[in-house]
């Protein structure tokens, strides 16, 4: 580089060649220095270059080299197939996944006028409106521009061999893998199981703390949002070389975690038992003229399995699962709640079924003795009202059990008042603590979301209920009259009213009812164990108490005066199993309306393995419709012929 | 040597555009390194060519010259085509013609030819204003085109110029003086006032050097790629199937004005610092041809053409590692590009025409 600069000695040298047509001698010692100060800035600017290279590469280097990385490396999430719900014994599967493709664009990718563009050549192919997805990723830009937004879901194969063969007209748009929730039976279980959705806007944050993306689905009701934790699995990672506009390099994977399926749930339930609940609770609403809904439920009395749980009408999770909105739009509009989980939110009065928790009560609070005999006249009157019997029938004195077996109104109400008597003489409410310990008027536990409590009237209750009404605002003594035939105020839930038999059952143990019995890993081993390790709790029944609830249960199903006799005596004399229950004919509480139909017992009498109580909306008397869905019910699980069930002749019995 | 240092920097230029434009034109991967080949050949021709005309003849047509190129200009204007924003080419069916690069030689020998011409028979001072008024008219015809790069590429030659017709230093100092006050109208205090002589874009460009690297612009953006694709590097390079900067299309511009960063990513900073210094081998040789030219015209010719060549250098590999302004102006030999390989190859056979008539040794 010095000899940038012209050695002196040749500044003298001129007019050696040619002279210019002007101008002086070409190399002055003026232009010499002038020329060297030309190369010294040379020198100086290459100087700085170099400088400049050294700190950028030499020791910037490490830095960069990793900026360069981030640019070239993205991490693409890989959906895990989410776990399946299978019934009681794992072989038969309720909810399953199918593989399927969404079509994403990654919003950090598509930007400004290019993303305008591409989405309003996408919105007529995909035919999504063009403002939906434009507002996905107008928000997806706030939240998290990284993660791709699902503009359409589970696109057919048509579409993506369309998307494919344009993929030129749609950078930074892709097709990903996902998978499809599907319900192989359709409307089978569906409130039980529930069903998966996109993220509701208001639980988005939530969600976002606990590792979703934006539009993952999650389960939103039912065992699906209940057990989502364990269904969810994990997500895989795949780390792979992508050009500036995100699309693969196709030079293969750098590294990948593969996604962790979700857990198998395996339910309590029966599938058997499952199905021919439901085709009885729909049997019994098409077939009637009135009834405009029915819920059922089976628990096995000595766990609180839940073995079948159905409400009708019911719907299709698939709707949901798929996206079929004018569907899912029809079961918002439908007046008969399609959507709403009967058995566990529907609150009825229980009518006579309410008897064996009534008489379990009196036996307990020494307010009737076992061998005690009360009048069952055709209508009592007490404190100036006249209570009538059910249709005015007369029956003499009655044994406790005897009383059960006819379903006496005025038995009860006798009892009602000597309630009431206690009451006022000693202060505690001592009906309703009894209601309470057997569960009603509170969930009941059970593992789903949105379980209703029902509702056990008390003197407090009524103050507040009917604070402007001075006529009504009070304890009255046909408040306790009403309640012991399970009429006035009271409500409760199918749920609460099989595990209510199933303390009387299994002798006085209240289990909290369980819908999911395990979960189970990918090598089907057990990981967790859920219906086991509920809480229980024990209410005092004395063997006296039982025997005489039990035997009243008995007679009722099987004596020759029971109100379900017709129904369940072939069912002992030829099939060998003996149920025990009670027949309930409830009045809605809308003159005119038809009463509901309720049924609950337990069998075999003498080892009960399984409850079933059902309801049947303004379904009549509880022998009509309640109690041959009840014997076809445990008919499938106690494997005795479902003909055996009998039919009713006659509407005269309550 | 001269021709040695040029032939490698085309051959630098050739294998990078090769490698780097391979998935740009799809369906055809040679596409660019193709064109570029084409203008290099062309380019040696022009050369010969140039080289072997009398620099003597050249120095008696300064008018005609000046009036050829500002010709050229105004044909621009009228059917020139666009691109990116800007009207700079002739469009010639498969290429396109950028009067405004070969202006770049033309515009040394123009003033060059003046200089001599003028520098006996009138004061410093008036030469100077004669000199800077004939730079200023095509220079501001190219600036409105717009094309800044080439603006101040011709302010540069006009510089060298002056400086080795020994114009006074205080000449220097007034345009430095200027030059600021020209800064800081046009970035500052015109803007304010609501008048703006540079788009928004040249705006941007000119300050996202000095701004955050953060900047997401689309000139912070590429500056950000460029000083990523030449960081990541590192010592000794990524290699041409490593630089993932550029296969990737993370780095804008990687075989035109952003060639140099590519070169750095794929060699480190050996290849790069080895690139810079061929640039000092060319200017060096520049140099020597200047100081042994045969007549002051060709004095300042040769002058003038390795000021040109330092500045364009600089400007570029400046603009490339984060130190200088974005200004659009391509590397010599290197970048993609007919109109300026011609050009700088046309320069260096002028360089040749002068050393045949050299004096001494």
């Amino acid at each position: 580089m010095t000899t940038l600069t012209p050695p002196p000695r040749r500044t003298g040298s001129t007019g050696g060649g040619s002279t210019p047509p002007k101008g002086r001698a070409p190399l002055t010692p003026a232009v010499a220095v002038r020329i060297a100060a030309l190369g010294m800035v040379a020198v100086v600017l290459i100087g700085i270059l170099l400088t400049r290279l050294w700190f950028l590469q030499v020791i910037g280097g490490q830095a960069y080299a990793q900026r360069a990385e981030e640019n070239r490396v993205r991490t693409i999430k890989e959906p895990a197939p989410r776990g399946l719900v299978t019934d009681r014994t794992g072989r038969h599967v309720f909810a399953q996944n199918r593989p399927g493709w969404n079509v994403v664009a990654r919003p950090a990718e598509l930007q400004g006028a290019r993303r305008r563009a591409v989405l309003a050549k996408l919105a007529p192919v995909l035919e999504v409106p063009l403002p939906r997805m434009t507002a996905a990723m107008a928000k997806a830009d706030r939240d998290a521009p990284l993660e791709g937004v699902v503009l359409a879901e589970d696109v057919d194969q048509d579409l993506q061999i369309a998307l494919a063969e344009r993929a030129r007209d749609f950078p930074g748009v892709t097709l990903e893998r996902t998978y499809v929730r599907t319900y192989p039976d359709d409307t089978l279980a569906a409130h039980v199981l529930g069903y998966t959705g996109p993220i509701f806007a208001e639980d988005y944050a939530r969600y976002r703390e606990q590792g979703y993306v934006g539009n993952e689905r999650v389960g939103v009701t039912g065992v699906e949002a209940k057990y989502e934790s364990y269904l969810r699995g994990v997500k895989g990672d795949r780390r792979v070389e992508v050009t500036a506009t995100g699309e693969p390099t196709g030079r293969g994977t750098i590294s990948s975690t593969p996604p962790t399926p979700g857990d198998t749930l395996r339910l309590t339930i029966d599938y058997p038992t499952q199905r021919a609940l439901e085709q009885q609770l729909r049997f019994r609403v098409t077939d009637s003229p009135t009834a405009t809904g029915a819920a059922g439920v089976a628990l096995d009395p000595r766990t609180g399995e839940v073995l079948a749980m159905a409400s009708f009408p019911t719907y299709s999770p698939d709707a949901y699962a798929r996206n079929r909105t004018r569907l899912t739009a029809r079961y918002n509009r439908d007046e008969r709640r399609p959507l709403f989980p009967r058995a566990i939110q529907g609150s009825y009065p229980p009518g006579s079924t309410f008897k064996a928790v009534t008489m379990s009560s009196a036996l307990q609070l020494g307010l009737l003795r076992p061998d005690e005999g009360i009048g069952s006249p055709a209508e009592l009157e007490l404190y100036g009202t006249v209570f009538p019997n059910f249709r005015r029938q007369y029956h003499g004195t009655l044994s406790p059990p005897r009383a059960m077996e006819v379903s006496s109104d005025t038995f009860f109400y006798t009892l009602g008042s000597r309630f009431y008597e206690k009451r006022i003489k000693e202060g505690p409410e001592f009906q309703q603590q009894w209601a309470q310990r057997f569960g009603f008027g509170r969930p009941t536990g059970i593992d789903l979301p949105g379980e209703s409590g029902g509702r056990v009237p008390s003197e407090d209750w009524k103050e507040e209920y009917f604070a402007s009404d001075r006529d009504n605002n009070f304890w009255k003594p046909g408040d306790d009259i009403n309640m012991t035939v399970g009429q006035g105020y009271l409500e409760v839930t199918p749920l609460q009213m099989a595990v209510a038999y199933a303390a009387i059952a299994n002798g006085g143990t209240i289990p909290t009812p369980m819908i999911a019995r395990e979960v189970v890993g990918p090598a089907n081993q057990v990981k967790r164990r859920l219906s086991a390790a509920t809480p229980s709790r024990t209410i005092p029944l004395s063997p006296t108490t039982l025997r005489t609830v039990r035997e009243g249960l008995d007679l009722a199903s099987n004596g020759p005066n029971g109100t379900a006799t017709a129904v369940f005596s072939n069912v002992r004399a030829t099939g060998g199993v003996e149920v025990a229950g009670k027949t309930g004919t409830a009045e809605p509480g809308v003159r005119g309306e038809e009463d509901h139909s309720w049924f609950v017992g337990y069998a075999p009498y003498r080892d009960p393995r399984i409850v079933v109580a059902v309801v049947v909306e303004h379904g009549g008397t509880g022998a009509t419709a309640a109690a041959p869905a009840v014997c076809r019910t445990m008919a499938a699980y106690l494997k005795y012929d479902p003909e055996l069930c009998g039919v009713p002749v006659a509407e005269d019995s309550n | 040597m001269l021709l040695l240092a040029v032939g490698a920097l085309l051959g630098v230029g050739l294998y990078v555009i090769d490698i780097a434009t391979v998935t740009d034109v799809r369906g055809s991967p040679d596409y660019y390194v193709d064109r570029q080949m084409l203008f290099v050949v062309l380019g040696l021709i022009v050369m010969v060519a140039v080289a072997s005309i009398d620099t003597t003849r050249l120095q008696s047509v300064p008018w005609v010259l000046l009036g050829g190129l500002l010709g050229a200009l105004a044909v621009v204007f009228v059917i020139g085509s666009s691109a990116k924003g800007s009207t700079r080419w002739i469009d010639l069916g498969p290429f396109s013609l950028q009067p405004s690069e070969l202006g770049k030689v033309v515009m040394i020998a123009v003033l060059a030819a003046l200089a001599v011409e003028r520098a006996q028979d009138s004061d410093p001072l008036r030469l100077t204003v004669l000199l800077t008024v004939v730079a200023a008219v095509p220079a501001l015809v190219v600036f409105v085109q717009p094309d800044l790069g080439t603006a101040i590429v011709y302010g540069a030659i006009l510089m060298a110029v002056l400086l080795l017709i020994g114009a006074p230093w205080q000449h220097f100092a007034g345009f430095a003086a200027v030059l600021v006050v020209l800064v800081a109208m046009v970035l500052a205090v015109l803007p304010a006032a609501g008048v703006s002589v540079l788009k928004d874009y040249q705006v941007e460009r000119l300050t996202a050097f000095v701004n955050s690297d953060r900047d997401r612009g689309d000139a912070g953006y590429q500056l950000d790629q460029s000083k990523t694709a030449i960081g990541s590097g590192g010592a000794w390079g990524k290699g041409a199937d490593g630089a993932t900067q550029t296969n990737n299309d993370f780095l804008p511009e990687h075989h035109t004005d952003f060639i140099f960063a590519v070169v750095g990513e794929m060699f480190g900073f050996v290849g790069a610092a080895l690139l810079v210094l061929l640039f000092g081998v060319v200017i060096w040789r520049a140099l020597r041809i200047t100081a042994r030219a045969a007549s002051q015209f060709e004095q300042v010719v040769a002058g003038g053409i390795a000021a040109m060549f330092m500045f364009q250098a600089f400007v570029n590999v400046g603009m490339n590692v984060g130190i200088m302004p974005i200004t659009g102006i391509p590397l010599p030999f290197v970048s993609y590009g007919g109109s300026h390989t011609v050009t700088n190859m046309a320069a260096i056979g002028l360089l040749f025409a002068v050393n045949r008539r050299r004096v001494g040794l």
